[in-house]
């Protein structure tokens, strides 16, 4: 057992009070090994996290990410394939439903959307590196062609006299 | 400690500055229209996060939302926190309860959309399985899947537990305090249990020897 003030980590935090021997150093080791190979934080979370906050200093309301449906053998949403992957969010006033497609031979993302209920809304897409907007047609349907992979929202300015707009959280395309 | 060459000016890090000071300081020079440091707290408070949110049961696409959405939410409350000491536990305690509130809805549409009779899973609101099971096929080696089965295998405080402290040579007892919700007095003592657990149980499998 090793002197209380010298295990492998230093000096104890707060909360450490039982010295850890060397067996348990090993096997905490392996089990941190073992969490980061099972269950790796997401590539690109951390930017994606940025962005949502760059977002959230827009002061938009955030849509909630109601499901998302991806062709069978791909889950994750760490993984870029999306060809054909649809997704909802919702808002109390508002549906946004997206259809992904590669564009541009797989470099680019085609974005079909629809808006429910239907109307003439402004639609914005944002990127870290810019932003777009188009307008939904009468039935609610925009799209973005030829879309850079990467951080992305869609923000919907909403019809009513104030100027309420809701964002959809940040999805990795 | 002669780390003078790296500190950015004006602030005061040093090695000993924990993640909630850290925390603290970011949202506090955030105010002030700096945000160098909350994204410094972003890069290396995320995995904390993603952890705390992965081990109430939600799976990995929603995982990912409610860390965005965490750190969303404390831009638009950052003007608001009273106490700058409590924002990591604010993130912490921020994130646990939009996890919970994922799974709740998610076992509630579940329920919907394959109209079973409402089959008590109230209560235990403490989540049955904490994580991935088949994912596990990714460690090659085989006394990491012993290890990991075994893992599984101890009750879901310990998981918790035993995952964040894994996640740092040097781990945040008061930031894994908030996470899960216990003293900070008492994670020492809960930590040699669960640690004594799982090594009952790797030495029932036959693997006596980690070092």
């Amino acid at each position: 057992m090793s002197p209380k003030h010298e295990n492998a980590w230093g000096a104890p935090a707060p909360g450490e009070d039982e010295p850890l021997d060397a067996h348990d150093v090993a096997v905490l080791g392996r089990v941190g090994r073992a969490v980061e190979a099972v269950d790796p934080v997401p590539e690109g979370l951390v930017e994606r996290s940025l962005f949502a906050m760059t977002l959230a200093r827009l002061e938009a309301e955030v849509m909630e990410l109601q499901q998302i449906e991806a062709p069978a053998g791909s889950v994750r949403g760490d993984a870029p394939p999306l060809e054909a992957r649809t997704i909802t969010f919702t808002h109390e006033r508002l549906t946004v439903m997206i259809a992904l497609s590669t564009d541009d031979d797989g470099t680019h993302v085609r974005l079909d959307g629809w808006v429910a209920p239907a109307a003439t809304l402004t639609v914005e897409l944002r990127q870290p590196g810019g932003e777009r907007t188009t307008t939904a047609d009468d039935d609610g349907r925009f799209a973005f062609t030829a879309v850079d992979r990467g951080p992305t929202s869609l923000l919907v300015h909403l019809p009513d006299g104030g100027d309420v707009t809701v964002a959809t959280p940040v999805i990795e395309l | 400690m002669t780390r003078a060459a790296e500190e950015p000016l004006g602030g005061t890090p040093d090695a000993d500055e924990s993640l909630g000071d850290r925390a603290a300081r970011a949202v506090l020079e955030f105010r002030e229209g700096r945000t160098d440091a909350l994204t410094d707290l972003v890069r290396e408070a995320t995995p904390l996060l993603w952890h705390t949110v992965r081990a109430q049961g939600v799976d990995r696409d929603v995982a990912d939302d409610v860390v965005q959405s965490t750190w969303a939410a404390l831009v638009r409350h950052a003007d608001t926190i009273a106490e700058p000491k409590a924002v990591l536990k604010w993130l912490l305690v921020t994130a646990r309860r939009a996890a919970w509130e994922t799974v709740r809805k998610g076992r509630a549409d579940l329920r919907r959309r394959t109209e079973l009779p409402d089959d008590v899973t109230e209560g235990a609101a403490a989540l049955p399985d904490a994580g991935p099971g088949p994912e596990a096929e990714v460690l090659t080696d085989e006394r990491d899947r012993i290890l990991w089965s075994s893992l599984r295998r101890l009750p879901a405080r310990c998981q918790e537990l035993l995952r964040l402290v894994s996640l740092a040579d040097r781990p945040d007892y008061k930031a894994i305090s908030a996470s899960i919700g216990m003293p900070v007095g008492s994670i020492g003592a809960t930590r040699g249990r669960c640690l004594a657990k799982l090594r009952a149980v790797l030495t029932e499998q036959g693997e006596a020897s980690w070092t």
